[in-house]
């Protein structure tokens, strides 16, 4: 396991004063600095609620003092990396809803795209704004070794965590500021003018004045309803709800105190299917009738575009390197982690056999359900997967287990190491790619344990990448 | 700004006044607990606490009679009555929550805060009786708190009249509730002034709004008459909880949002006529017409200015 | 053959719809299977707008209406020349991967029963469509035609398990059972001419299903049969939720909704 602290019990140059820092908290200071950032994040209202929770109980997500940093050096590799990925899978959604060039040059099976639920059949053949499917694009980071860092995998419909991300800083820069005179830290505060400026750059073909952007949620109830109202805070915009917008004759509006309000950009935080019950699920409450309908008409823009998801797919993330290479031209500059596809036959033998010494997944889950850790899993939930892989390989992807790289945190009252990834947020707009210097990092609060979801025990770190 | 938002800050406003009228009316029924139980006993006082509150209905649909237990439950605690005073701040805290950044940080703090220490204060315990004078401060406290941050904090614009125009819309239909649920002791016909029950009859009343010393200061410590009192209740511009001085604030705030917005609208024609013409009243005009019928056709009238209101700022419907 | 159509749907409102939205996939499928004379869509209210062709080559239109209390009524009327292709779906306008359609809906979900179906229909048979014809006399033979036996949510497999349905189930059995062998198909919307002596008739529904070297072939399980010159195509999708020809929303409206459909198909010269 690598930690990102030490090396042969040595600390790390770049960590050195973060460490002693650290070190000389007394320990009635970190126990009052710790309630002082938990009393922070109450006040300023940072919750998620949890899912599969009937009475969705807000909770705040665990933060943790000890920062994660990363050199200059490492992160221009990291930043490249997830800008080339960002784009390349831009490249691809925008090909396969076209002609669909990767498929007749058979890098990836038809099987796999067509056959595949998250390919919107009613993009095919429209021409997106700009040609930019997915504006947003989360990475999912981790780090092997000295020189490794791997992606696990893109999000590419609406990532969440940003909100952390600036709000984690926030707070450290509130509760130690000294630390931010002694160390050159990149700002991660651009974000939203960040996305704002992305976003529009994106205006649809019908708007021919300064775009009005909205950001589309749910609801309050969502888990992610704090960092949607963060947004729309920081970037001046309206946090809208299905049932403030309408569409009269193929053009969308706001329902205002003054009157209806054009709307050309919608950042849309609701799932493909509830965005407009004409067009898709008919049962949705959340959406707006005849959106996606102004959508084509080119009145609106939709980010991230209806069928995005097909890229979130775990199985097609298998092929980004192939992606990468096809589209760009280029090597990857960041390496994916070894897959096993179970619709392969070989592949589905090899994962059921060593089932006990893989991650297995469902190829559209996310935030660390539907997933089985072999190594950490009793026989009997091992069974379970297996009957699922045998009902339905195509469903799920394996992959070997990953000794996520670690991190220190004040456990009580002292460091302890626990599992660390990272999530940086690439924005791909109309001839502009941007990507602040910085990132989530999220922690597996558990000893040993490797899953850093918010929702499964993991917290969050503060991150920082050394301007040197 | 957006409908929703305006209806989330209106909501809000009215909710935590709701809240307040609903502590005060507590406070009645504490004082009623007090006396010793004589003559005829002051049941019916509880049930028209019941009845004040508009919740009488939901009430019978779960207990079958009378207690003040069940009824201290019902108003403070009960998550199944959308109005209990739980709900109450619940539901305005979840209404800000959604236009976080409609109000200034204070005021959510001071929302937030309520919410987050609502369990702690908004205790049952088996001796509710003795721990109410307690909660009841709270919640005024809390009450106080929200809307001084408002007061002294929100930028005076159309968030700001919405959020005002809840309060005052809330206050006009608790104090119209009031005077009609107990409008047969304001009657001529009883003319006995001075005897114990009915001074303690108005003096509830009176109490019930927070207005008691406040009547006393406003018309001396001469015999209170029935016209005193709908004068006080109804007519008297220094009464922060009469009907006019809610017809008054509502009045000024939709003619605000009109200068705003540079465009008419039915409610503030309809709110202005209505003001006028309360203006013109006085106590024996009241009287002549019938403190009844007079109620009821302020409520109805009131009703359709939030209606007309409802579909040009919320719905955006107006027709 | 040469057919006059009238197609009228109607609905009544009993109270104000704030915001009514009817999106009309109304238009026939251009193809070699019919030549299109004329064709026009017209309402009683509201004014009918263009919108655009989708991938499958719907010419897809909308009415918007604000405040609407009463009686809607689409009607859409044409002449078209149809051509009896032994079933062979030829000249179709559209940018879909076949592939698309072997994917499951909820009311096309595999269960025990098209699993036998499948088994029964793959014993002897040389290529894939005859197999696809022996698919299409099996699924005939599953179920009864019982008109209003099912409803519009009805799945292939509560239909099978009672053993009665309509046209629509009858196309959603077949849709599941060729899907579950690896057929592309799909469920197609339309007009049939029968022989009623009145002209008074109903709206249909049948399915494709993609044959390598053939391409999209369209079997009438109700029937029996593969279709011919009496069958006029208008709208298909993954099922019959996917593929209707009006699809309505109507915001903040709680009151009722009243729906009546007629079509009149008579042959011409």
């Amino acid at each position: 396991m690598y930690n990102e602290v030490y090396k042969n019990s040595k600390v790390r140059k770049f960590y050195n004063q973060i460490y002693d820092w650290a070190k000389s908290l007394p320990e009635n200071v970190i126990v009052k600095k710790k309630n002082e950032a938990e009393n922070l994040f109450k006040k300023i209202g940072i919750t998620f609620s949890v899912y599969n929770n009937f009475d969705s109980t807000e909770r705040l997500i665990p933060f943790d003092m000890f920062p994660r940093i990363i050199s200059s050096t490492e992160w221009k590799k990291i930043k490249k990396g997830v800008i080339q990925r960002a784009l390349a899978v831009n490249a691809f959604l925008n090909d396969i809803y076209n002609s669909g060039e990767i498929v007749k040059a058979k890098l990836i099976p038809e099987n796999l795209i067509y056959k595949n639920p998250a390919y919107e059949i009613k993009m095919i053949g429209f021409k997106v704004p700009k040609r930019i499917y997915s504006p947003i694009i989360g990475s999912d980071i981790v780090r092997i070794n000295e020189k490794t860092f791997k992606v696990l995998e893109d999000n590419c419909r609406t990532p969440s965590g940003v909100s952390y991300m600036i709000e984690n800083r926030e707070i450290m820069m509130r509760m130690f500021p000294e630390l931010f005179e002694k160390l050159k830290i990149e700002t991660v505060e651009n974000y939203p003018n960040y996305l704002l400026d992305v976003l529009k750059s994106l205006a649809p073909k019908k708007c021919n004045k300064e775009p009005k952007v909205v950001i589309l949620t749910p609801g309050s109830l969502n888990s992610a309803y704090y960092e949607h109202s963060f947004l729309a805070d920081l970037m001046g915009v309206e946090l809208v709800q299905g049932n403030d917008l309408f569409v009269d004759e193929s053009v969308t509006y706001m329902k205002t105190t003054r009157g209806p309000e054009k709307v050309d950009i919608i950042y849309r935080r609701i799932d493909d299917k509830f965005i407009d019950p004409i067009t898709f699920d008919s049962s949705s409450l959340i959406g707006i009738p005849g959106l996606f309908d102004s959508y084509k008409s080119g009145n609106v823009n939709i980010c991230s575009a209806p069928g995005s998801g097909i890229a979130d797919d775990k199985a097609i993330y298998s092929y980004i390197p192939e992606i990468i290479k096809f589209y760009l031209g280029e090597e990857p500059i960041l390496e994916n982690v070894k897959t096993w596809r179970c619709c392969e036959e070989d592949a589905k033998k090899y994962v059921l056999n060593n089932l006990s010494k893989l991650v297995v997944k469902e190829v559209h889950g996310s935030g660390g359900y539907g997933l089985l850790i072999g190594s950490k899993s009793s026989k009997k939930e091992i069974e379970i997967f297996r009957k699922k892989i045998l009902l339905n390989p195509a469903n799920y992807i394996a992959q070997p287990i990953l000794e996520l790289s670690s991190v220190p945190i004040f456990d009580k009252k002292k460091l302890s190491p626990r599992h660390v990834d990272l999530r940086p947020f690439c924005l791909v707009g109309a001839n502009k790619t941007k990507l602040v210097d910085g990132g989530l990092t999220r922690v597996a609060l558990n000893q040993g344990s490797l899953v850093v979801n918010s929702s499964q025990g993991g917290g969050v770190k503060d991150t920082w990448v050394l301007n040197e | 700004m957006l409908s929703r938002t305006a209806e989330n800050l209106f909501w809000s406003a009215r909710y935590i006044e709701r809240a307040d009228s609903l502590a005060r009316l507590l406070e009645v029924g504490y004082r009623i607990s007090l006396i010793p139980n004589t003559e005829r006993g002051y049941t019916n006082e509880w049930e028209s606490i019941l009845e004040t509150s508009g919740i009488k209905s939901e009430y019978f649909k779960k207990y079958k009679t009378i207690s003040k237990e069940n009824i201290i439950f019902f108003l403070l605690f009960d998550t199944e009555n959308s109005s209990s005073v739980k709900n109450c701040i619940k539901t305005a805290r979840e209404n800000i929550r959604m236009v976080r950044t409609a109000v200034t940080l204070e005021v959510w703090n001071a929302i937030n805060s309520s919410y987050h220490e609502l369990d702690k204060n908004l205790k049952d315990t088996k001796n509710i009786l003795k721990e109410l004078p307690e909660i009841i401060e709270w919640i005024k406290k809390q009450v106080n708190l929200i809307r001084g941050t408002i007061l002294n904090t929100q930028l005076i614009n159309d968030g700001y009249d919405f959020l005002i125009l809840g309060t005052y819309f809330e206050r006009a239909d608790f104090t119209a509730r009031i005077i009609n649920v107990k409008y047969f002791i304001l009657l001529p016909s009883i003319n006995y002034v001075g005897g114990d029950i009915d001074n303690f009859q108005w003096s509830l009343m009176l109490r019930s709004i927070s207005s008691f010393r406040a009547f006393k200061w406003a018309y001396g410590e001469q015999e209170i008459t029935y016209t005193k009192i709908i004068d006080f209740l109804i007519l008297n511009m220094t009464c922060p909880r009469s009907l006019i001085f809610s017809i008054e604030k509502i009045n000024h705030h939709l003619g605000r949002l009109s200068k705003f917005y540079k465009q008419t609208s039915t409610s503030n024609k309809k709110m202005t006529l209505m003001y006028k013409k309360i203006k013109n009243l006085n106590a024996h005009k009241i009287t002549d017409i019938g403190l009844h019928e007079f109620l009821k056709s302020f409520i109805e009238e009131i009703n359709f200015v939030y209606k007309k209101f409802e579909q040009k700022y919320f719905f955006g419907s107006e027709t | 053959m040469k057919v006059k159509i009238t197609h009228s749907t109607t609905y009544q409102y009993n109270s104000t719809v704030p915001r009514l939205i009817q999106c009309l996939k109304l238009y026939p499928s251009v193809c070699d299977n019919q030549e299109i004379i004329e064709w026009k869509t017209f309402s009683n209210n509201g004014k009918i707008l263009e919108s655009h062709t989708d991938a499958l080559g719907h010419r897809i239109q909308n009415i918007f209406i604000n405040n609407f209390n009463g009686q809607l009524k689409i009607t859409s009327r044409g002449i078209l020349k149809t051509k009896d292709l032994s079933g062979v779906v030829k000249g179709l306008k559209e940018k879909v991967n076949p592939l698309c359609f072997l994917r499951e809906t909820d009311l096309t979900r595999p269960c025990k029963n098209i699993e036998k179906i499948s088994k029964n229909s793959k014993k002897n048979n040389k290529s894939q469509i005859e197999f696809a014809h022996k698919l299409n006399l099996i699924v005939s033979n599953s179920i009864n035609y019982t008109s209003g036996s099912t409803t519009t949510s009805t799945s292939s497999k509560e239909a099978l398990k009672q053993k009665k349905g309509v046209c629509q189930d009858f196309a959603h059995i077949l849709i599941s059972a060729a899907r579950f062998n690896q057929l592309p198909a799909r469920y197609v919307n339309g007009f049939l001419l029968e022989e009623t002596g009145s002209g008074v008739n109903t709206t249909h529904a049948w399915v494709e299903i993609f044959i390598n070297n053939l391409g999209w072939v369209a079997f009438d399980p109700s029937h029996k049969k593969c279709i011919d010159d009496k069958y006029i195509r208008i709208s298909t999708g993954f099922d019959f939720k996917d593929a209707s020809i009006i699809k309505g929303v109507k915001n903040n409206y709680n009151g009722d909704e009243f729906l009546e459909t007629k079509v009149n198909i008579e042959t011409c010269q």
